[in-house]
């Protein structure tokens, strides 16, 4: 919304400089900025008379002209344009100005002739689009002077309203708060209009089909009127806004919105059949073109402007291009209503259309005074600016008034809510400022009639706000300290998770963070499984669907890394993936996820150790890692059924629930990358393992006696299970027998023979009473073995 | 001269030429010099014949034992000379350590961890919600009527069904609220969506913390203290606040709050437009119909709510410009957090 500062000062006394009141608005909820809206030309541009002009010796179509600029300076001038003639007063670009970022005016020679300067052009000084001959000035411009001086600027407040104040969308609503603001008065014209034209009621009739869309319908009609260019006043002040001036019927029909906030809307009476208006909601499938020629279909929710035959206008929010004012109309009915706000902004909705008209009545209009105020208005003004005249009444159809509201504050509550007592005095003078009415000042309470161009306003609290942002907002005191009531209720989810975090930066990944829009397809090709859940207006394809899993976001982002040639990439992501659930309230169903993926080698290139490229068992034992920290014990591994191509997948369960999934993707898989290692990635459910976690850590006795480590190794057939034979040791391990690693596993055809394959376990046995002895150990360790030989076949190595 | 103390004068010249050596070099030569076939040792022992018979075995055992103890000190020598050089040879400081991968946390999650830390310490707990919503708890409960404009602040992303992609962290107070009774006390950080082109200066998905408290006799000013801490904690003590007023539908009064640039110290740069402010949170009391969409009476409770943008907060805090550096994940990027 644009507000003019000169136009402002017509209502009301301004002593702020402009910064200053821009700031006190923004303060108050009108966040304004000030423009100094206008033309101007570059620096160095000044008036200059033409002393004499000659033909160039050298070229048939340049004259060498004599320029006066001032101070007793004649310049010569070598100039182009055909209509250069001695006395003429001119633009004159001196030496030094620039016209455009690459176009600097210097001292040239023009076929033999030194030029000092450039008679301009309109387009040349960026004030329009003439090239035909240079500007002519009136004769009253003072010769020296800079052109910039004579040219008009107006100061305008660019303010970004919110949307509950539809009534600062007008010069009358932004007046009234620098009133209260600034404690000055204002005050709004009388309109007096001359009646001279036939009875109303003899000309047109109205009907309202629907009271509740449009609880009231005014109009007046005036005749014989001219349709043309706006005067100049008007056309300044429609431009300074940011408006397109049209014709004199249309400007001052927005000139009266501009100024009010009402929407008003002016009908070529002769074109509407019947001579009548009609207010009706539109039938399905009903047909309409708007004025900018946009054929629309209607649907039963569209209230329409109707004459005895056809739709004239889509009410509220646009005219029809049938009835639309144009340079042969001669009568014109003004409209002057008030829609119901819900459906303006459906019917707006629906047509994909918004106006300054229904942005106003979506928000809220004033159905009373304001409403009779601009019917008036824009009569009184279409009669001085195009004649004509005015017919006798008005037609009002207000079958039920909408009342101000009575709301009372008690002064109490201003305290209540903000800390801070304001003197009733300041508070009542504020309510009368804005335009409220005073019914009751007690000592307690202040009770107001709330105008009804103050759609916000309806309760206690919404007086208190109105006192306090323009009595206080930078008054209320920051409190140092503070009353707190703290919840026994300590969160444990943000500490667990932060700690996974810190678990995985501690290996030397790097946390992401994807967006959560991907392809269908993307989200399709999740490994959970899950039915997407698909956006109904999405930005674009790419991002039409929620994510299913976070291993689809890792791999995008894997790409972008390599196209990059990052090496050794290892990433992390923790977030929400979700699932179409119709049963749920949302449509919904929310998994919290932790999604890792690795390519490359354990250590990077160095000098020393040769490095191994990451695999399954890197995940293996992060897994064990987290689930050792957090007490999860149980955890299996199942190789993973169905999985895609190029790729081997293992499940991870706790107690039969598939909490997640380790998945190696081979190079093939990434044919454009063109990787070096194949990429590994993993997927766990956060939402189990905090179910799952050992909330509460017990210390255990550890044990003051040494341990004894044996070594077995043993060869098996290739079919075996590292698992079960680890399984087997432990079940016959004793008590004492507290760890169990494999150290070694090899495959040899020629020493240990075809399908065969050599594991080698060491064990470690301690006991927590006293020191263990050889002998004991050594029962242990043959019973182990004999359980391996007769369940597994094991010979020793 | 006798050969006995021809011996000794060996021994000693040997033991004065030992302790001039410096290299393994040197122990070579010294050796072949003395314990050589033509060596001197050797040639004394052929002098042996010359030496009269009663005394030969007497010179045989002292030629025996200076050639045992020349070959030992050289041997101890040589050791000595071995064991420094192999040891230079095992560690050269100069060559690099290995290369550890550099882990690092996501700035958006750390500025979320050091800002809940924060609250944590104003005595705030932390509450969740979904990220798919409904109509009802991020419009409805939430003050926002139907077919009203205030639903333009935020373009909204629809799900199939009924769902709504929520546009702000706000639902959590109303979610929480009606689950809890009061005081209440949270913060709630999370992702929510915008549908808004993507650009330099907005992303379609961010992360917002919200705020709610609630109890008897909170008022502004305990808003204002609580938000004034955290700035302080979070940009440093020096900044300013500046609270404007402004709208939201679930707070009444409301406000926008500026901070002075910490950048520029107020005094106007390119990141604050020259104003020396910075918008960067919204904030206002429950409003009324909040607590009455929840049950609570608005009367007996008085309560306060903010939200504020995490990736706006980071990005002033980190000088970054464009937001979907923060989406794109190059770790070039990532490992400089």
């Amino acid at each position: 919304m644009k507000v003019s500062l000169s136009w402002l000062q017509q209502y009301i006394k301004i002593e702020d400089k402009p910064e200053i009141l821009a700031k006190k608005l923004t303060l108050a909820g009108l966040e304004a900025t000030v423009n100094i809206v206008g033309k101007s030309v570059p620096d160095k541009v000044v008036i200059g008379q033409v002393l004499s002009v000659e033909k160039h010796p050298n070229a048939d179509k340049l004259s060498v002209c004599k320029v006066n600029v001032g101070d007793n300076e004649e310049l010569t001038i070598v100039c182009g344009a055909s209509n250069v003639a001695a006395d003429q007063k001119v633009p004159v670009a001196l030496v030094g100005s620039k016209l455009a970022s690459d176009f600097k005016i210097k001292k040239t020679k023009l076929r033999g002739i030194e030029s000092h300067g450039m008679i301009c052009a309109e387009d040349e000084l960026g004030l329009g689009n003439m090239h035909e001959g240079i500007m002519v000035l009136d004769n009253d411009y003072e010769i020296g002077k800079n052109y910039n001086d004579y040219l008009e600027k107006e100061i305008v407040f660019d303010i970004d309203l919110t949307p509950n104040r539809p009534d600062c969308m007008s010069h009358f609503g932004v007046v009234r708060e620098i009133a209260a603001i600034t404690d000055s008065k204002y005050k709004f014209n009388k309109i007096n209009i001359n009646e001279s034209g036939k009875k109303i009621e003899d000309l047109t009739k109205i009907n309202i089909e629907n009271n509740e869309a449009c609880p009231r319908y005014t109009a007046r009609v005036i005749q014989n009127i001219e349709v043309k260019e706006s005067p100049k006043w008007l056309k300044k002040r429609i431009e300074s806004v940011g408006l397109r001036s049209i014709n004199n019927i249309v400007d001052a029909s927005n000139y009266v919105m501009i100024e009010t906030g009402h929407p008003l809307h002016t009908f070529d009476f002769d074109k509407l059949s019947g001579h009548e208006i009609n207010v009706r909601f539109a039938k399905s499938g009903e047909q309409f073109e708007t004025i900018d020629h946009v054929k629309r279909k209607l649907s039963s929710e569209m209230l329409l402007i109707c004459d005895s035959e056809k739709p004239i206008a889509l009410a509220g929010i646009m005219g029809g291009s049938f009835s639309e004012v144009d340079e042969n109309t001669k009568n014109v009915l003004v409209e002057s209503a008030y829609f119901n706000p819900a459906v303006i902004r459906k019917g707006s909705k629906l047509q994909q259309l918004s106006t300054d008209s229904s942005k106003r009545f979506e928000r809220g209009t004033d159905s009373n005074d304001t409403l009779i105020y601009s019917q008036n208005r824009l009569t009184g003004l279409i009669n001085e600016v195009a004649g004509g005249q005015i017919a006798k009444g008005m037609i009002d159809i207000y079958p039920k008034k909408i009342d101000e509201k009575i709301v009372k504050l008690r002064f109490s509550k201003i305290k209540n809510i903000t800390g801070l007592q304001i003197e009733k005095q300041e508070i009542k003078r504020i309510f009368i400022a804005l335009g409220f009415e005073i019914t009751e000042f007690s000592d307690d309470n202040i009770s107001v009639k709330v105008p009804t161009f103050r759609p916000d306003i309806e309760r206690e609290i919404d007086l208190v706000e109105e006192v306090i942002r323009i009595n206080s907002m930078d008054k209320i005191p920051t409190l140092r300290k503070i009353n707190i009531s703290v919840s026994e209720n300590v969160d444990k989810l943000h500490p667990f998770l932060k700690s996974i975090r810190n678990l995985f930066v501690g290996m030397g990944f790097n946390e992401t963070l994807s967006n959560s829009l991907v392809s269908e397809k993307m989200a399709k090709s999740g490994i959970w499984n899950y039915k997407p859940l698909k956006i109904q207006n999405p930005l674009s394809k790419e991002m039409d669907t929620l994510r299913t899993d976070i291993i689809q976001s890792l791999l995008a982002n894997l790409k972008i890394n390599v196209l990059r040639k990052r090496e050794d990439i290892r990433l992390f992501e923790i977030g929400k993936t979700i699932e179409k659930e119709s049963r749920s309230e949302t449509g919904a169903k929310e998994h919290l996820n932790l999604g890792v993926l690795v390519t490359g080698t354990v250590w990077g290139l160095n000098w020393n150790e040769k490095s191994k490229p990451v695999n399954v068992y890197y995940f293996k034992g992060i897994v064990n890692l987290i689930c050792e920290k957090y007490g999860i014990d149980n955890v299996k591994y199942k190789e993973t059924k169905n999985c895609e191509n190029n790729s081997e997948s293992v499940s991870i369960y706790i107690q039969k629930k598939e909490i997640g999934r380790i998945i190696k993707y081979e190079i093939s898989k990434f044919d454009k990358l063109q990787l070096d290692y194949p990429v590994i990635v993993m997927e766990i459910n956060l939402d189990t393992m905090f179910k799952k976690r050992n909330k509460i850590q017990k210390y255990r006795e550890i044990s003051l006696y040494p341990s004894i480590m044996r070594d077995i190794s043993v060869v098996i057939d290739k079919t075996k299970m590292a698992k079960d034979l680890l399984d087997e040791i432990k079940t016959n391990g004793g008590g004492n027998l507290i760890d169990v690693i494999i150290y070694d596993r090899f495959i040899d055809h020629e020493k240990l023979g075809k399908d065969k394959i050599s594991l080698s376990f060491r064990l470690e046995f301690r006991s927590k009473e006293r020191t263990l002895k050889d002998n004991e150990i050594d029962k242990i360790m043959e019973k182990i073995f004999n359980k391996l030989l007769t369940n597994y076949g094991a010979q020793l190595r | 001269m006798s050969i006995f103390d021809e011996i000794g004068s060996v021994a000693e010249n040997f033991h004065n030429k030992l302790d001039k050596i410096i290299d393994q070099e040197q122990i070579v030569d010294l050796k072949n010099k003395y314990l050589g076939r033509k060596g001197i040792v050797s040639n004394l022992f052929s002098q042996i014949g010359k030496v009269a018979a009663e005394n030969r075995k007497k010179v045989g055992k002292s030629l025996n034992s200076l050639k045992n103890e020349l070959t030992k000190k050289i041997n101890e020598k040589d050791q000595q000379f071995s064991v420094s050089e192999e040891k230079s040879k095992k560690t050269d400081y100069s060559l690099p350590g290995y290369s550890f991968n550099k882990g690092s946390q996501h700035p958006i999650t750390q500025s979320i961890d050091e800002m809940l830390d924060i609250f944590n310490h104003l005595g705030f707990d932390i509450a969740y919600g979904p990220e798919v919503e409904t109509d009802w708890y991020n419009f409805g409960s939430l003050n926002f009527p139907k077919n009203h404009p205030a639903r333009d602040m935020q373009d909204t992303f629809y799900t199939e069904g009924s769902g709504i992609l929520r546009t702000h962290t706000s639902p959590v107070q109303t979610r929480f609220m009606t689950k809890n009774k009061p005081p209440v006390r949270i913060v709630a950080p999370g992702r929510v969506y915008r549908n808004e082109a993507i650009s330099p200066r907005s992303y379609c998905v961010f992360n917002q913390i919200e705020g709610l408290y609630v109890d008897k006799d909170v008022t502004f000013s305990d808003l204002r203290g609580t938000l004034d801490m955290f700035c302080k904690m979070y940009f440093g003590s020096d900044v300013k606040l500046k609270f404007r007023t402004s709208y939201f539908p679930f707070t009444e009064p409301s406000a926008e709050v500026d901070v002075s640039c910490f950048l520029c110290d107020g005094k106007g740069c390119r990141v604050c437009k020259n104003t020396g402010w910075l918008e960067i949170l919204g904030c206002g009391m429950i409003d009324p119909n909040v607590f009455k969409s929840v049950g609570y009476d608005p009367e007996k409770y008085n309560g306060f709510a903010f939200g504020l943008g995490v990736e706006r907060m980071a990005m002033l805090k980190l000088g970054i410009n464009d937001i979907r550096i923060l989406y794109e994940n190059d770790i070039e990027f990532l490992k400089q957090f």
